[in-house]
């Protein structure tokens, strides 16, 4: 992995990360490590640290951080977020992590599959609707138990939830997402860190 | 973290109410059928009507947590959600997967506190006449259940006796940190529902870890993650002798059955328990008819724990 240089910090990270204003109270971070602690990735990952992700978030250090796996690690149980003591939303900040990465072409991998899912789902306003022989197994199994053979959804309502996607953009930056070129992922978060090389702090 | 985090149902909620909003799911619609027609077949027993509507529909939650798309859409489904159910039927919105309970409580918590998020929603979904107003609260079923307790008990026609139950609360909802029902760290209302329908209630050392499902079960995060840490908390439910898991999300209920299987064939386990929602549990010691339970759905078979409450499949 490249050292870090003077120019790649970036004090206004924090800022341009959170621009959803999602978290907007990272600055009260104790450094306290409870969510790092109680994290199940953590615990399996432990080169993935929250509290090291929030700390190079406010000193603005974005480039170990931005092409590191371990940010598509994170599954949301948001059990950082329940015991931090200062209520950081840290899934929330996760979240715009992982927007500014696609950003910067890193991680597609972890979103671009997903997009056929979107889409799909876009058609039927529900979401993870299988192929045509998972829905005849659905069909069967609900039949079976006396229910409508599929989930009442209407065609107002499918035609609404398309049109919001639409009008609000996200169509057209999932689509620009496929287009993009992928940069690769490092697996090693904390490498290159003083006293921390290869393991776990 | 503080006792202010644990209050009673009836602060909560209040009264018991005459009749609610069931949010679908759509994987609890799709993967477990049966968990929907639990809840209504449940509710009917416990005098609670249920209203859904077929203009709502998917929460959106899910693919945004994966970073799949922005948060503007969500925000806007979720506002077109709750005002379909404001302006429609006035009720309080019960999730039955806390996956949309966690995602609508979240995003209609934003749009109350940003009012730029509210008026683009609002301006968004008003081109269909609707608006949201915050109304509508927003609850989830196992809440009402809580509430509910006593009547539970009264209507138990088949109790489980003997029937070593084990939860699984889920994080979504018990990381919601504010306003729910119990302790995030050491819950025990579900285990209060197992007594009261005549189980016995088992806790295992991992009852409180994350099923694993919750953001991209194959898609963000590889098998090689999320396998490991489920097999760690089926290896603490096995040595509790652990015979029926109970979920409260169907997406837990998905990754916790489904799972099993892929456990064995990686070299963990093997583990053969079965994995429920807790309202298919309940409906069942009321007495609602197994056939319409839908436990064909399931993975891992419940034949085991029906036979042991001497029922079949058919009744």
């Amino acid at each position: 992995m490249s050292r870090e240089r003077d120019k790649d910090w970036d004090q206004d990270l924090y800022k341009k990360v959170d621009r959803y204003r999602l978290v907007e109270n990272l600055e009260q971070c104790l450094q306290c490590g409870k969510c790092t602690g109680n994290c199940p990735v953590a615990a399996i990952t432990p080169s993935y640290n929250p509290r090291q992700v929030i700390n190079d978030i406010l000193r603005g250090s974005p480039v170990r951080l931005l092409n590191s796996e371990e940010i598509w690690r994170c599954f949301w149980c948001a059990n950082c977020y329940r015991l931090c003591p200062v209520d950081i939303h840290y899934p929330m900040l996760m979240m715009q992590i992982r927007y500014y990465a696609l950003e910067n072409g890193y991680g597609l991998k972890y979103v671009v599959p997903i997009n056929k899912y979107a889409f799909r789902a876009l058609d039927e306003g529900l979401t993870f609707v299988p192929g045509r022989k998972g829905i005849e197994k659905i069909k069967k199994l609900r039949e079976g138990i006396g229910v409508d053979s599929w989930p009442e959804v209407s065609d107002k309502a499918k035609q609404e939830y398309r049109a919001i996607f639409e009008q609000t953009g996200v169509v057209d930056w999932m689509r620009a997402l496929e287009e993009k070129t992928e940069k690769p992922l490092s697996l090693s978060y904390l490498e290159g860190k003083i006293g921390t090389r290869g393991e776990a702090c | 973290m503080n006792a202010q985090r644990v209050i009673t149902p009836r602060e909560r909620i209040g009264e018991v109410p005459e009749k609610i909003f069931l949010f679908r799911s759509c994987t609890g619609s799709m993967e477990y059928p049966g968990t929907e027609n639990a809840i209504k077949e449940a509710l009917k027993i416990l005098g609670v009507e249920v209203v859904m509507d077929p203009d709502q529909t998917c929460c959106s939650g899910y693919i945004l947590t994966c970073s799949g798309y922005t948060p503007e859409p969500s925000l806007a489904v979720t506002a077109r959600n709750l005002a379909i159910v404001e302006q429609r039927y006035d009720l309080d919105t019960y999730a039955f997967c806390n996956g949309c309970f966690g995602y609508i409580k979240e995003l209609s918590h934003i749009l109350q506190h940003n009012s730029d998020y509210m008026e683009m929603a609002n301006n968004l979904i008003g081109q269909w006449g609707y608006k949201y107003q915050a109304r509508t609260r927003i609850f989830h079923i196992q809440e009402l259940y809580y509430l509910l307790l006593d009547k539970i008990r009264e209507k138990v026609v088949r109790p489980l006796t003997g029937l070593r139950v084990a939860a699984h609360y889920g994080c979504h909802y018990l990381a919601q940190q504010y306003g729910i029902l119990d302790e995030g760290d050491l819950p025990t209302f579900h285990e209060e529902i197992y007594e009261a329908l005549g189980a016995t209630p088992v806790f295992y050392k991992h009852r409180r870890m994350c099923c694993g499902y919750a953001v991209g079960r194959g898609f963000t995060h590889a098998q090689s993650v999320v396998q490991p840490h489920l097999s760690k908390k089926f290896d603490s439910a096995k040595e509790e002798g652990v015979e029926l898991i109970t979920t409260t999300c169907p997406g837990c209920n998905v990754a916790l059955d489904r799972e099993q299987p892929k456990l064995a064939r990686r070299g963990f386990g093997p583990y053969d328990i079965p994995v429920i929602s807790l309202d298919q549990l309940i409906a069942l010691a009321l007495g609602v008819p197994v056939w319409k339970l839908g436990f064909d759905a399931n993975t891992v078979s419940v034949d085991g724990v029906l036979e042991k409450l001497g029922l079949g499949k058919g009744e």
